[in-house]
């Protein structure tokens, strides 16, 4: 009986142990947290310019307990403005259990506030991060 | 007894705050001249609007673009009558070279009076988006769309493409520019808007006072800067200060090459509006000569990223493209139906903005400028500084 319990135990364990393990710290990145997710990102190419389209590497990691993510989107708005960028970011599956979000431009300087949604379990977690362009 | 917030617990407040905000670009120091005191966020921006000429590389949608010999047959074609329906109209009909390759009128006439003004086209190669509506988003693209508007030029792909073919001479320098002999219409009609292009890629305005005075600032040259008048140092401040002027007119080009509503009527005629962005978004969508069609040359689709993600909103209604301001003075009347006739019109319709006449979810920081006479005139003589020439 023991040993049967064991091997249910190595079983369960066996595809969370196969999963490399999610790292949301992306080199020169920032790194953004919500009660389910923590959330890493960084702009590709490495600065953000007025003007230029730009895309975003994303790490989407999941807390202890807390599903995978179904779904992830990001999206961009001037809050003193009242208004969003002009274009919609594509947010697609990258190697390594990463995202990318390309399509981004900031068509102003000024407060920029990224919004990122994750959605898991039938709920959405709303990051957000102010990024002040000159 | 209730206490108020200490100078202490409002300090870890406001420290919260900026460590959430992540500042992009690091703040220049500000710089002053004998006559005006620029702040380092108003240093920071004058120094974006320049250095100038912007560096160009040729646009990879067009493989003729920069090629001398596709220059110089759209250097021709531009000025050939034949490309019209009734053969008596080309481009350089509307666009002038004696007025900056603009007309000079309210609004173009071609076999109709048209809805908007016509644009000049120096340095139209820095444009992301082309025709105050942007329906296009290739030079060569935007070329095509007046020689088979029949309100324009009134002509037919067919007929531009018996025209290159049935002219021998035309034929060949074709056959040398892109490689192949006239083929069908459609291919024929899209080349000579290459053609078209690269010709237009080389209209660049000239170095400007402002440009003296920026490229001082950058080298930190006081003396230099001293020499650009105080009046023009004063209506800058304003431009990129308190005016907000320099948020749309970003850059080298003084566009940040998109869109807004500014509250100029856009009633194109009694009960006719003219939707502006919001139909140009359309019609680039469903154009068969843009950067996602067939026709864009560049293989890897890099140059179509904004066709690729642009969104059509409720709020591109009313909106028109925001113009460059190099030569701002020599291009008048001015704004997308030449509603305002002269330099100092625009600014007093910026000084006493009509919000009522704003897009209800628009831009928000869109406020009467209440500038003072001599502010206005500050302004304008800022404005004129852009220019290259008298």
């Amino acid at each position: 009986m023991r040993a049967c319990v064991l091997a249910a135990a190595l079983l369960a364990a066996l595809p969370a142990a196969a999963q490399p393990a999610c790292n949301p710290a992306l080199p020169g990145g920032k790194q953004l947290e919500s009660a389910r997710f923590s959330l890493g990102y960084r702009p590709v190419p490495g600065t953000v310019a007025v003007g230029r389209h730009f895309a975003l590497e994303l790490a989407v990691c999941p807390k202890t307990g807390v599903q995978a993510p179904e779904s992830v989107s990001v999206d961009a708005h001037m809050p003193e403005h009242r208004h969003g960028m002009n274009y919609k970011a594509q947010v697609g599956a990258a190697p390594g259990g990463r995202y990318k979000a390309e399509g981004l431009m900031f068509h102003m300087p000024g407060r920029w506030e990224f919004v990122f949604d994750v959605r898991s379990g039938g709920k959405s977690d709303r990051l957000t991060q102010s990024i002040v362009l000159e | 007894m209730k206490r108020r917030p200490g100078v202490r617990a409002l300090c870890a407040g406001l420290l919260a705050c900026l460590a959430a905000v992540d500042v992009l670009v690091a703040r220049t120091e500000g710089f002053a001249t004998s006559a005006v005191e620029f702040t380092a966020a108003e240093t920071g921006r004058i120094l974006q609007h320049g250095p100038w000429p912007m560096p160009w590389s040729p646009d990879p949608s067009n493989r003729v673009s920069g090629r001398p010999e596709a220059v110089a047959l759209g250097r021709d074609l531009f000025f050939d009558p034949r490309l019209s329906g009734n053969g008596k109209s080309s481009c350089a009909t509307c666009h002038l070279p004696a007025r900056l390759f603009a007309d000079g009128k309210p609004r173009g006439e071609g076999f109709v009076q048209l809805d908007r003004n016509t644009p000049g086209l120096l340095d139209v190669r820095h444009n992301r988006w082309f025709g105050w509506d942007g329906a296009a988003d290739s030079l060569w693209s935007q070329s095509l769309r007046p020689i088979v508007d029949r309100r324009e030029m009134g002509a037919s792909t067919s007929h531009v493409g018996a025209l290159v073919r049935g002219d021998a001479l035309m034929a060949e320098r074709y056959r040398r520019t892109f490689g192949t002999a006239p083929t069908d219409d459609d291919t024929v009609t899209v080349n000579v808007g290459k053609a078209l292009a690269a010709f237009q890629e080389t209209l660049v305005s000239g170095r400007t006072p402002f440009d003296a005075f920026r490229d001082a600032v950058a080298r930190g040259d006081r003396g230099e800067a001293d020499r650009y008048p105080a009046a023009a140092q004063r209506g800058l401040k304003i431009f990129v200060g308190r005016g907000n002027c320099a948020v749309c007119h970003f850059g080298p080009n003084f566009t940040n090459g998109e869109f807004g509503d500014v509250g100029i009527p856009f009633f194109a005629a009694p009960g006719r509006v003219d939707p502006g962005r919001h139909e140009g978004i359309r019609k680039l969508l469903a154009s068969r000569a843009s950067l996602l069609g067939a026709y864009n040359d560049d293989p890897a689709r890099a140059s179509a990223t904004g066709t690729r993600h642009v969104t059509l909103e409720h709020r591109n209604w009313g909106e028109f493209r925001v113009p460059g301001l190099r030569n701002v003075a020599r291009t008048a009347p001015y704004m997308h139906n030449g509603h305002l006739a002269t330099l100092a019109d625009v600014v007093r319709h910026y000084s006493e903005l009509n919000e009522d006449r704003l897009h209800a979810d628009g831009e928000k920081i869109l406020k009467p400028l209440r500038l003072t006479a001599a502010e206005a005139a500050d302004l304008e003589t800022f404005l004129r500084s852009l220019s290259d020439a008298p």
